[in-house]
């Protein structure tokens, strides 16, 4: 893990990364050589067909995955061959997740699964920002509750108050719209919205243009590759430029 | 951390309850071994024992002491593989939440604490729960011990202050070393693994091979030591070698799972179903059959072993018994009976005798047989020459060990050491017996008086055998020889029966439960993949089936694998038996071993119903939306 010494905008970037998986006849190219920055303070969409590598390139962007070659870089940290134990780290103090499907743990209240990250960090999480959390993302009122009993809607925004709890860099989510209604959505989409004009750094991937609009930009990958980008587009020019690319 | 962890356990409560239970069950049959055998090994003769009372005391008190001296070694051997097995076991079924803990920030360091803190916490009950449930368990093995006369009536086991630090070793430590393996590999596992069905990793890790491997190769190595180890380090060796394939069948179970996946039948869509998952799942497999491969393969193995050693000792008596009459008086001497062609009388008295000399001196209390020569080698064809035998001149006996003929031997009689060359010797035998043949007059009268006694008697031709049944009678209690040997052969078949009900009774309860263990925590965690399964159309009496018909299948696997190990033993018994007897002796006793065979089927089937009619209770869709 380097650090250059030039301060940038630049939250994550990618430079020249590929990723395959498998070998042989059933060997694919999940990201190929792929080069993209996501700037500092906005929200980026990616989109694309199904299969297209969308998951695979936040996974290698936040470090869950390795690429094959070429360089992954997190504000100023050369991450690609980064430790365990570094990137462990990283998870815990700089980069916030959220996924389709919620991954709180059961066993676990809301509040306790918010405060996890904190407890992993060893910083004693103070009840008054584990509550602030929660109050952000609207379920003050349902800290004490397990996530069984919670709605699909108010499970996404415990994970994300969870992502959000350490005061992370980047926040990645793949389609946490996924599940949900479009009302539930909806609430989730405002709370990025409103992360992102406080200048929180968003990278999300989703299938739902509709989604992709409330993004200040638009990334189109096919077959692994970065084929388009959109900025400031509506839904409908976002379903269009969709379509366009799965036919 | 902790917070996490008893959350967790309350999660997940069936693995830590089986965790608990492997603990509290292990601690508690190694306490109340440990205990019976320093208590039978410290046991004092009563007050007011004749010097030769004083002598067949302590040599029985010898016996008992062997005897649990093995009950320890089995319990402690399942102990260790009941309990490192359930607990790794319980690691792996965790990857996805360990998993998660990762993604949010967990480091390796975490997930190791987290399992060692849960193991600890675990073993800690599962001891204090162990050591009173020890106490329960010996007060069951001091009554079979003194029910079938292996102790003296009056024996107790004694408490001692000291096996709380042992049984506190016992549990925590054997939790701790389960967990260490297993939590370091857990420790390996990928943050994204929490997004997808985790893949279960390489099962077959090389230090898997090199231990399975390693395992096996003892069994060999025992096979072919057997045979040339004489008849009692011959049955040790062979007792063992079901112990060490059995440890290495279950280590490399999980290359022999597929091959018994492709034998279900795959028609229709639960044996699809059953067929996929066991593939899938090797490693739950290979866990959820461990325990069963080490019931069935001691279990088979030690009975099997035991009948056969029992069989070969009976034909050999009765190939080395030459008479029409046997009488069983107290003390030597024999009337002469008009009718009686010949006769050798048979005293026997244990005696305390030192073997080699130096650093190797062995002093232990053996039994001596008092004979007349030219009369034993008549009644018993086969002993070869004992003229020599006069004076202080012995002969080595069938139950002779760690001498030979042209050595000397020393034996503690009338106050004194006595040095006595063996000049003769007899083939050693199977079934044992006694140690040195010693003319009459070398002990002193009043050691031999009320020592049993066995007169083998020949009749003249032409006697009439009532008549001289009569007259003997008045001297002590006369059998027919075939009706003695058959007395003789039940005898022997009974005492090994009680010896294998004392030594593995509890034992194979005790891996009884934890083949239970294995298929409730196989389970627990499968309430999604249930519920997934019943989402997609299959009924619950279908999912039902599928799990029963996986069990079944997993269960033929370790009954399969069991009877493997077991062979390995029925191998050795064979080469034994023909080095020792001659003859190559096998004798199964097939009843039991089909009704344990049976149990199992009927129990991990019933097991895995109940569990998995447990799991798909509630409606599919709650389990599907939430985290489980
Ligand atoms: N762990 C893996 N092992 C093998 N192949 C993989 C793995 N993960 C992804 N792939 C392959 O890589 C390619 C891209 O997968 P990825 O999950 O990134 O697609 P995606 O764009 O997120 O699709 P979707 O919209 O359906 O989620 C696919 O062809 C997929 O089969
Ligand atoms: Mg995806």
């Amino acid at each position: 893990m380097t650090t250059t010494s030039t301060p940038t905008t630049t939250a994550v970037a990618l430079r020249g990364v590929s990723r395959g998986y498998g070998r042989g006849a059933t060997a694919v190219r999940a990201v190929d050589d792929v080069d993209v920055e996501f700037r500092r303070g906005t929200w980026t969409a990616v989109m694309g067909p199904s299969g297209s590598g969308k998951s695979t390139l936040l996974h290698l962007a936040a470090g869950l995955e390795r690429a094959d070659s070429g360089r992954v870089l997190l504000g100023d940290t050369d991450i690609t061959a980064a430790s365990d134990n570094e990137l462990t780290a990283l998870r815990r103090t700089r980069i916030g997740f959220v996924f389709q499907s919620f991954n709180l743990i059961g066993s676990l209240s809301a509040e306790q699964n918010v405060a996890l990250p904190l407890r992993l960090a060893r910083r004693r999480p103070g009840r008054a920002q584990v509550r602030q959390a929660l109050d952000d993302v609207g379920l003050g009122d349902r800290a004490r509750h397990r996530p069984r009993e919670l709605s699909g809607g108010q499970q996404q925004r415990v994970a994300i108050a969870r992502a959000m709890v350490t005061a992370p860099e980047v926040l990645f989510a793949d389609e946490p719209t996924g599940a949900l209604d479009s009302t539930a959505a909806r609430t989730v989409l405002d709370l990025l919205r409103a992360m992102a004009d406080r200048g929180q750094s968003i990278v999300m991937v989703t299938h739902d243009p509709a989604a992709a609009a409330r993004a200040d930009g638009v990334l189109f990958l096919r077959d692994g590759r970065l084929v388009d980008h959109l900025a400031g587009a509506s839904a409908r020019e976002v379903a269009d430029r969709l379509v366009a690319l799965e036919r | 951390m902790l917070r996490m962890s008893i959350s967790g356990l309350a999660e997940r409560w069936q693995l830590f309850v089986g965790a608990t239970l492997s603990v509290c069950l292990g601690v508690a049959l190694v306490q109340s071994s440990l205990l019976l055998l320093i208590s039978a090994a410290t046991l004092d003769p009563p007050a007011g024992l004749s010097p030769a009372e004083r002598l067949r005391f302590s040599d029985s008190a010898e016996a008992s002491v062997a005897l649990l001296g093995v009950t320890l070694g089995f319990s402690a051997f399942l102990a260790v593989f009941i309990i490192s097995s359930t607990f790794a076991f319980t690691v792996a079924q965790r990857r996805r939440d360990l998993a998660l803990l990762r993604l949010v920030g967990g480091g390796r360091r975490h997930v190791r604490r987290l399992l060692m803190g849960e193991a600890l916490l675990l073993g800690l009950i599962g001891t204090v729960t162990g050591v009173p449930a020890g106490l329960a368990v010996m007060a069951l093995q001091t009554r079979l011990l003194v029910g079938f006369g292996f102790v003296p009536g009056g024996f107790t086991g004694q408490w001692r202050d000291w096996i709380l630090g042992a049984s506190a070793g016992v549990g925590l430590g054997l939790a701790l070393a389960g967990v260490l393996v297993a939590a370091r590999r857990a420790a390996r596992v990928r943050p994204l693994d929490a997004l997808r069905d985790p893949d279960a990793g390489r099962v077959m890790t090389a230090g898997r091979w090199l231990t399975g491997l390693f395992f096996a190769a003892g069994a060999v190595a025992l096979i072919i030591l057997a045979p040339v180890g004489g008849p009692a380090g011959g049955q040790a060796l062979t007792m063992n070698v079901s112990l060490c394939a059995a440890v290495a069948l279950s280590l490399l179970a999980p290359v022999l799972v597929p091959g018994v996946a492709r034998l279900i039948p795959a028609a229709g869509v639960t044996g699809m179903l059953a067929r996929a998952n066991l593939r899938d799942e090797v490693r739950r497999s290979a866990a959820t059959a461990a325990p069963l491969i080490v019931l069935i393969g001691v279990v088979f193995g030690q009975v099997g072993a035991s009948a056969s050693f029992a069989a070969a000792g009976v034909a050999e008596q009765r190939r080395g018994t030459a008479a029409d009459l046997v009488v069983e008086t107290t003390g030597p001497g024999f009337p002469a009976v008009a009718g009686v062609a010949s006769f050798s009388s048979e005293t026997e008295t244990p005696l305390r005798i030192t073997t080699g000399r130096g650093d190797t001196a062995d002093t232990l209390i053996q039994s001596a047989l008092v004979v007349e020569p030219a009369a034993f080698a008549r009644a018993h064809p086969g002993s070869g020459y004992l003229q020599a035998l006069r004076g202080n001149a012995v002969a080595g006996g069938p139950g002779r060990e760690g001498f030979s003929r042209g050595d000397t031997v020393t034996a503690h009689f009338a106050g004194t050491d006595h040095s006595l060359p063996v000049v003769a010797e007899v083939p050693t035998t199977i079934g044992g017996g006694a140690a040195l043949l010693v003319p009459a007059g070398l002990l002193p009268a009043d050691q031999l008086a009320g020592a049993p006694t066995r007169t083998f008697v020949t009749l003249a031709p032409g006697a009439d055998p009532a008549r001289v049944t009569a007259e003997l009678s008045t001297v002590g209690t006369v059998t027919g020889v075939d009706d003695w040997l058959r007395a003789d052969a039940e005898a022997r078949t009974s005492t090994s029966d009680d010896i294998m009900l004392i030594v593995l009774g509890l034992g194979g309860l005790y891996a009884l439960i934890g083949v239970v263990n294995a298929v409730v925590i196989a389970a627990a965690a499968r309430g999604r993949e249930f519920a997934a399964a019943r989402a997609t159309g299959l009924t619950r009496l279908q999912v039902l089936r599928a799990a029963l018909l996986e069990s079944s299948a997993v269960t033929m696997i370790g009954v399969f694998l069991g009877a493997l190990a077991a062979a390995g033993t029925y191998v050795a018994v064979l080469a034994t038996t023909s080095a020792v007897t001659g003859t190559a002796t096998l004798d199964l006793p097939w009843t039991l071993m089909a009704v344990l065979a049976v149990v199992a089927f009927v129990v991990t089937g019933l097991t895995s119903l109940l569990t998995s009619w447990s799991a798909t209770r509630v409606a599919p869709v709650s389990l599907l939306g939430a985290w489980e």
